[in-house]
């Protein structure tokens, strides 16, 4: 209803320019596209081989991308899920230590979807903040997983299925890389076409008015959480099937590489503003990235300059950033011309 | 505007299907190497041909260990010829595979391999075959059933080193009874898995008077060895301990403060470990700790070099082995210059 009235009045005072201006301002997108742009531009001149093995760097891509999808569903609320490493740890060894791969597999989603549940149940339920029940749920994941796989990594019962799954299925994709691209379709179509998708918006922008216009929050949390749990579970089937063992200690670069697929995306970690369109251009970037900073041999201490830089672009890059840094400066400079005896 | 980018999202995914299908596979073919830029050029000493290799690290100048192991083996490489390009997975599987797909498809004439996670490598030894690429694998070795895919290992021998230190303490327990906590590395990791199994194999067969009372990860790390330490001798009762066992001198280090924070001391312990770090080898001399088993960074770093050259210049048939000497480090030599420590 909003963005249709944006439009009109748009329509109604100004040319393309002003349209362009204002849809620019209104989509979370825009920053994470020129990044996009800058670093496939940088990578094309120093790191073409990250384009002509494509393959590579879409399954990079796909590695940080699909928790960070399941992530955003839950930011978009306001909502944050410090579990979904742990839990991509615990589904993979949950599948790994059932010797029938396919019940394995049903049992491990079942288990994300389960984790999902727990964690919305602390936060509507009980009323703990989402940072603190989900950091709980972190320790106790992640010992979970640790006790269930005897603190070994657990091999996979059938070795050779695993790396039949890591082979290309279309071309160059293999199983991973269309998964991804079906987990980005079903969450894109699920928040911007279904409407219980487009009330997370209402949910993250402003709670109150939401439950004023009798919008289930508690179910929409509960649904946020299960997807995040889905898709790390998801993530960890994966990555189990693709190393063919379990490892209890997976995922410990996920979390902030997802967040940071997110922040880099337009999400707004407060909720309401962001989408899964800019997450998946957010992991686009940090993907290509790491493909052309592992071909180039730069240490891993640079490469995490390099992202943690990209990372703090995308943020002070933020209009409200901006706004409030350039309102902090005036002050500052009105203080001084007044301080000042001339 | 939702339609609009849902339309833009698909077209994407479009994209991506037909451009995957135009590629159809063959990546060795586009994706030639030496557009990677290596992290050392180098030409051979003796003017002989020169190679590109990635070497597939979980550490570099992150760790202790890496930062020492990491100036020998660039120099070693240099010296033969070999442009490295090197990668520090930090001990995340995942991480390591994805940087074993970008090796594999830059087409190096070698990867040496440092298993983050040794159960999970295969499918990474399998794409480095399938594209004809070798491997050699240092400091910690592929499982068994894996090793026919690697043309070399050089590095500890991680059981032998547990056998070594548990020689050690069985010497010093004699046939008393021996009530000992053990402090093992990262879960999971197959040098700690090794060690463990080396220590306890050789304990039972050679001193089974000696008991391991209760065992817990240090996750090679000093205070969380400590915190381990600390819980497991009030579990036990410090009157029951006579003894531990920690898989690295890092952690026997926290063990040895989480002793004396309870008021017991070191010195009235039978205490080993492994490493003969700068942290353990003072710790062998003042007498808290009584023995450890020399570990090189230099040798396993240089020697990774080396052997990858061999495979490279001799294509060998067989799988070279290399494995670093187990020296054990006492009171007795620990000021030796032969086993002075690097890290």
């Amino acid at each position: 209803m909003t963005e249709k009235q944006g439009i009109s009045l748009g329509e109604a005072q100004g040319g393309p320019w002003n349209r362009i201006r204002r849809t620019l301002a209104r989509r979370t997108e825009g920053r994470a596209l020129a990044l996009l742009i800058i670093v496939v531009i940088v990578t094309a001149i120093m790191e073409p081989i990250a384009f002509t093995a494509y393959e590579v760097t879409l399954g990079s891509i796909a590695l940080i991308g699909l928790v960070a999808l399941g992530l955003t569903a839950v930011i978009l609320m306001g909502e944050l899920d410090l579990a979904v490493a742990s839990t991509l740890a615990l589904a993979g060894v949950v599948m790994a230590s059932i010797d029938d791969l396919a019940l394995g597999i049903v049992t491990a989603l079942v288990v994300g979807l389960l984790i999902g549940v727990v964690n919305a149940f602390f936060v509507v339920v009980v009323g703990i903040n989402s940072f603190i029940a989900t950091l709980g749920m972190l320790f106790f994941l992640r010992g979970a997983a640790f006790v269930l796989s005897g603190e070994e990594p657990v091999r996979l019962s059938d070795i050779d299925a695993g790396i039949a799954f890591g082979k290309p299925l279309i071309g160059g994709l293999t199983p991973r890389m269309l998964l991804f691209i079906l987990a980005f379709l079903a969450l894109q179509v699920f928040v911007t076409r279904v409407r219980a998708g487009r009330e997370f918006y209402a949910v993250g922008g402003n709670r109150q008015a939401a439950y004023d216009a009798g919008i289930p929050v508690r179910r929409r949390i509960f649904t946020g959480f299960m997807i995040s749990g889905f898709v790390a579970a998801l993530a960890g089937i994966i990555n189990t099937l693709e190393r063919t063992a379990a490892d209890p200690t997976a995922g410990s670069t996920v979390l902030l590489a997802s967040f940071a697929a997110a922040i880099i995306g337009g999400v707004l970690l407060t909720g309401g503003r962001g989408s899964v369109f800019g997450t998946l251009l957010g992991a686009a970037s940090l993907g290509i990235l790491q493909v052309a900073l592992t071909l180039s041999g730069v240490q891993v201490d640079v490469q995490n300059i390099v992202i943690g830089s990209v990372l703090f672009i995308a943020v002070i890059t933020d209009p409200n950033s901006l706004r409030s840094v350039l309102g902090s400066a005036r002050s500052f400079f009105r203080g001084r011309s007044r301080a000042s005896p001339t | 505007m939702s339609k609009r980018f849902l339309r833009l999202a698909s077209l994407l995914a479009v994209s991506m299907l037909i451009l995957a299908a135009c590629g159809d596979g063959d990546s060795s073919d586009t994706t030639t190497g030496g557009d990677a830029e290596p992290a050392a050029t180098a030409a051979p000493s003796d003017g002989g041909e020169t190679f590109e290799i990635f070497a597939l690290l979980p550490q570099g100048n992150d760790q202790p260990y890496g930062t020492t192991y990491l100036p020998p083996f660039e120099a070693k490489a240099a010296e033969l010829g070999l442009n490295v390009t090197i990668t520090n997975s930090q001990y995340d599987a995942d991480k390591q595979a994805s940087e074993c797909e970008v090796a594999v498809a830059a087409n190096p004439d070698l990867i040496i391999l440092w298993p983050a996670v040794g159960d999970t490598v295969r499918p990474c030894l399998e794409a480095a075959n399938a594209a004809g690429i070798p491997v050699t694998v240092t400091n910690s070795d592929l499982n068994p059933e894996d090793q026919e895919l690697s043309a070399a290992y050089s590095g500890p021998d991680t059981y032998g080193q547990g056998v070594a230190s548990a020689e050690i303490f069985c010497e010093l327990a004699g046939g008393e009874d021996v009530g000992i906590i053990m402090v093992n590395g990262l879960t999971g990791n197959s040098t700690a898995i090794d060690r463990e199994a080396g220590f306890e194999d050789t304990v039972n067969e050679q001193c089974p008077n000696v008991t391991i009372l209760a065992r817990q990860p240090g996750n090679w790390n000093k205070d969380e060895s400590q915190i381990a330490a600390s819980e497991m001798i009030t579990a036990v009762g410090a009157e029951n301990i006579g003894g531990a066992y920690a898989a690295d001198d890092t952690m026997v280090a926290g063990v040895i403060d989480a002793f004396k924070a309870q008021g017991i001391d070191p010195a009235d312990l039978i205490i080993t470990s492994i490493g003969n770090t700068f942290l353990g080898n003072p710790l062998v001399v003042s007498g808290e700790l009584d023995g450890t088993v020399f570990q090189s960074s230099s040798w396993d770093g240089e020697n990774a070099a080396v052997v990858a050259h061999q495979v490279l210049s001799e294509s060998p048939s067989e799988r070279i082995v290399l494995f670093m000497p187990s020296v054990p480090v006492t009171a007795d030599n620990a000021d030796d210059p032969s086993v002075a420590p690097e890290w």
